[in-house]
């Protein structure tokens, strides 16, 4: 049975867009995609997610770890660079990487229970390459804003070991 | 600080000023096969994740501050670039060079495994409580 309500893409959309699964899968739902030019989605952040599980009795810090608030952004700016040709397939095809990012800030700690809201625009498209630039809002306060993010499509082959 | 990476960082060059302002230490982290993010990046292909590379520099970071610096805490990156992918197994050696910047620190990295440079990274840190 699909559970997605009418009108929100969720799970069974982003599923098919992304490789990622649990628990690496950072993004909950598309709010609003313009193809080609920007995207809104959303991750809740909770205290169940694994990073949680080892935590020491005394700890006071509860942050969401920082790298993943950009994974989880990376991974919006993903599903707009593949909305119109999703490949969630890391073994065959052409694949997205992220080549480098800069000017990405944090600007407060994100806890359990805060929602991300993802913002994602193209700001320039150069080929095969994209530049995506955003920022990630709680409670409508930035979070974490990029200034760049440069997506490639590459043969799925560049990702494979090489043989020993 | 919650981390998604579990293995360690070993300092194999203690932080050493180089008389020109700035101050260098390497770190080694073993990627290991049980690592959490692995079963979800990718299922059946893991890949270790270019974030969580990020994050190996950062508690190198942590592992091997500059003189002085208390409770860094990671407020940018400047910079980074991927080059070449990390797999389970894999051995990274973290060269970190320290610079004094107008509020906290820089951090560049070049991390390497045995077969390419994985990844290049221009963090930047803030020092005390207060961030």
């Amino acid at each position: 049975m699909r559970t997605d309500r009418p009108g929100l893409i969720g799970q069974s959309v982003i599923r098919r867009a992304l490789p990622h699964r649990f628990p690496m899968l950072l993004v909950d739902r598309v709010l609003d995609v313009l193809p080609g030019e920007r995207i809104t989605a959303v991750k809740a952040v909770t205290c169940n997610e694994p990073w949680y599980r080892e935590v020491a009795a005394d700890t006071e810090d509860f942050a969401y770890p920082q790298v993943l608030l950009m994974e989880s952004w990376c991974q919006a700016a993903g599903l707009l660079a593949t909305w119109e040709a999703p490949n969630p397939d890391v073994l065959a095809g052409r694949v997205m990487l992220f080549g480098a990012v800069t000017g990405l800030e944090y600007h407060r700690p994100v806890l359990p229970g805060d929602v991300l809201e993802h913002r994602a625009t193209i700001t320039r498209t150069l080929g095969d390459t994209l530049i995506i630039a955003g920022e990630s809002l709680v409670d409508g306060e930035p979070v974490l804003t990029v200034g760049s993010a440069v997506l490639a499509f590459r043969p799925a082959e560049e990702l494979r070991p090489v043989p020993a | 600080m919650i981390s998604p990476v579990l293995a360690q960082v070993k300092v194999v060059r203690p932080p050493a000023a180089d008389g020109k302002g700035r101050v260098g230490a390497a770190t080694a982290v073993t990627v290991g096969e049980d690592e959490t993010v692995l079963p979800g990046h990718y299922p059946g292909f893991p890949i270790f994740p270019g974030v969580c590379v990020i994050e190996c520099v950062r508690l190198s970071a942590v592992a091997a501050p500059p003189p002085g610096a208390e409770s860094l805490a990671l407020a940018e990156v400047e910079s980074t670039r991927f080059l070449s992918p990390v797999f389970p197994g894999d051995e990274l050696t973290v060269e970190l060079t320290w610079s004094a910047a107008a509020e906290g620190w820089k951090c560049t990295a070049k991390v390497a495994t045995v077969r390419a440079v994985a990844a290049q990274a221009r963090l930047r840190f803030t020092t005390g409580k207060e961030s």
